[in-house]
């Protein structure tokens, strides 16, 4: 499985990967029409600091995912390359895939819970990473053990 | 290897997915009393409210028994679990097992009032339940629930959403008294009566009345209130009847270790029956709630399938939106003792409710009203047990977020095992 890392050393906190995800998320895929869609595109990817380090974080698809388990709807799922995905149709906006995110990169748009979906529906692939224009975003395969 | 669940719910639908993880050729028959697909009764109450259809309860897909090679015998009840690893039906047949899982849930308490039995009186609890409430929707002006916890508020938002008149009657001096702060509550109480349902503290029911069916509630001040509707939202009770008579201890629920055994060997409980250890608290108690339910059966079911996996516990937590409001609280909200240290942010125009509960500073408890999208960074400080002293002062910062914790995290790195926390730490040097 691949998910998109954030090499801190070369993030400079510029928020294209914010514009980039939520325009991808938007129904226009188009800036200048996205902004004003109702209701406006979250982006899913969120830059956030401490001191002076800057980190672009997003969902992390974790390999035992606390949302998944959380989820009592069934709208968060573990799809079949291991990546963790949400079915909007399932959400009812109960916010208990909030609640067990340890990462806090899920958010709410509405009634529906809004996270990192690793662009699947782009053949482009994530947007955040072609975005990105200091290269610190990658997707790469990630190296985890078994359970 | 001959397993069998008993209860198909969170807690056993759980366990049948993780034992297959480790054992897929083991012999797995799941029983359970209720007729149905694999449905989720936290959603019963957007079912009721119109919100989702019946075909939205399902969480998992209806091949779920055949995809996973269980056996399912639905729509039977078992009755007791007979010594010599056998368990016994409701049409008296009896089943052998090697491994045994107790999932049975819990059932809707039902108060000990005058009139209870009258109907139209209803807890909220399965999908039967929903179905009959929503039944008699079409003769139903005004409803009155007893009870301001979880199930009462959900059942009256729901009916509030069906245009029926709702009333609330909570003993308590305020709702959602087991989860959280008087304070908290009060914006989830004020959004709800501002919506037009009607709330009344402090006060408890006397008597249903009626003939054959409800027609009215009478308070315990003497005032009436007329209904064709009662929910009963006094908590859960868990279903352990069909343990009695056994070596295993029971207490409130089934008491389990840490492996989630129970005091008979083979025998493993989880989900709301099983009472375990706090984590927070350390205490053995039952925190009746789905993500427990689910992490208690997968542990449940990795040692049935013979790891050796350790629970670390469970936590009183609770997520839920009225309104538009959307409120989280988690762990110790209302501290009782000494030692606590509380951080609180208010904003009562912008209802906004921050409160931090510290102990010997780390986080042990939390309710947050209105921006909640961190909960969850705030929730594995807890569950992680780490010492926040250092950044204390910016816990209710608009800003906090996860960056705020990583130097925690590298300072902590024994705690913060999950493969996930490496891949953030490898690029951070």
């Amino acid at each position: 499985m691949k998910k998109v890392y954030c090499e801190v050393s070369k993030c400079v906190g510029c928020k294209s990967c914010e514009i980039a995800c939520a325009v991808e998320h938007s129904k226009s895929k188009t800036l200048f029409i996205a902004i004003s869609e109702e209701p406006m595109p979250v982006h899913r990817r969120n830059v956030q600091s401490i001191n002076k380090l800057i980190i672009s974080d997003a969902c992390h698809h974790c390999q035992e995912a606390p949302c998944v388990s959380a989820c009592m709807s069934g709208a968060m799922y573990k799809d079949k390359d291991g990546s963790t995905q949400h079915d909007e149709e399932k959400c009812v906006g109960c916010w208990m895939c909030i609640m067990a995110c340890p990462f806090g990169t899920i958010s709410r748009r509405k009634k529906l819970a809004i996270k990192c979906d690793l662009c699947k529906d782009n053949v482009k692939g994530p947007m955040c990473v072609i975005s990105c224009p200091t290269k610190a975003l990658s997707l790469k395969d990630v190296q985890r053990g078994e359970l | 290897m001959n397993y069998i669940i008993i209860g198909a719910s969170a807690a056993g639908i759980s366990a049948i997915e993780s034992i297959r993880t480790v054992d897929k050729n083991g012999k797995i028959t799941i029983i359970s009393d209720e007729n149905y697909s694999i449905y989720s009764r936290c959603v019963l109450s957007y079912y009721l409210a119109g919100i989702v259809s019946e075909d939205k309860l399902k969480y998992r897909e209806d091949d779920f028994y055949k995809k996973y090679n269980v056996n399912a015998i639905l729509g039977k009840k078992v009755v007791s679990v007979l010594p010599d690893k056998k368990i016994k039906l409701s049409d008296g047949s009896e089943i052998p097992f090697d491994k045994l899982l107790i999932a049975t849930g819990s059932r809707s308490k039902m108060e000990n009032i005058t009139g209870i039995e009258k109907e139209g009186v209803f807890g909220l609890r399965n999908i039967d339940d929903a179905k009959r409430i929503d039944l008699r929707l079409i003769k139903t002006k005004s409803a009155v629930m007893l009870g301001g916890g979880l199930i009462g508020l959900r059942a009256a938002y729901a009916l509030h959403k069906r245009a029926v008149n709702v009333t609330v009657v909570v003993k308590s001096k305020h709702v959602l008294s087991q989860m959280m702060d008087e304070e908290g509550a009060s914006f989830v109480q004020k959004r709800m009566q501002e919506q037009g349902i009607n709330i009344l503290t402090g006060l408890a029911a006397k008597e249903i009345i009626g003939d054959k069916e409800v027609k009215s509630v009478i308070l315990e001040n003497g005032n009436k209130i007329d209904c064709e509707i009662v929910v009963i939202g006094k908590g859960v009770q868990p279903n352990i009847e069909l343990v009695k008579n056994t070596n295993i201890k029971t207490d409130w629920g089934i008491v389990v270790n840490e492996f989630l055994q129970t005091t008979v060997p083979d025998i493993y409980s989880a989900g709301d029956v099983a009472q375990s250890s706090d984590l927070i608290t350390g205490e053995s108690t039952i925190n009746a709630l789905w993500p427990n339910a689910i992490a208690q059966g997968k542990v449940a079911g990795l040692n049935m399938a013979g790891k050796n996996v350790k629970y670390s516990g469970s936590i009183g937590m609770n997520s839920v939106e009225f309104f538009d409001l959307p409120t989280i609280s988690y762990g110790i909200t209302k501290p009782k003792g000494e030692g606590f240290e509380m951080l609180i942010k208010k904003n009562s125009v912008k209802n906004i409710y921050k409160k931090i509960i510290l102990k010997n500073n780390k986080l042990v408890g939390f309710v947050l009203v209105s921006d909640v999208n961190q909960s969850g960074v705030y929730g594995s400080l807890i569950e992680k047990k780490i010492d926040v002293s250092s950044i204390k002062n910016n816990l209710l910062d608009n800003n906090f977020n996860f960056a705020k914790i990583l130097p925690l995290i590298s300072e902590n790195r024994k705690n913060f095992t999950e493969p996930e926390y490496d891949e953030i730490l490898i690029t951070n040097k």
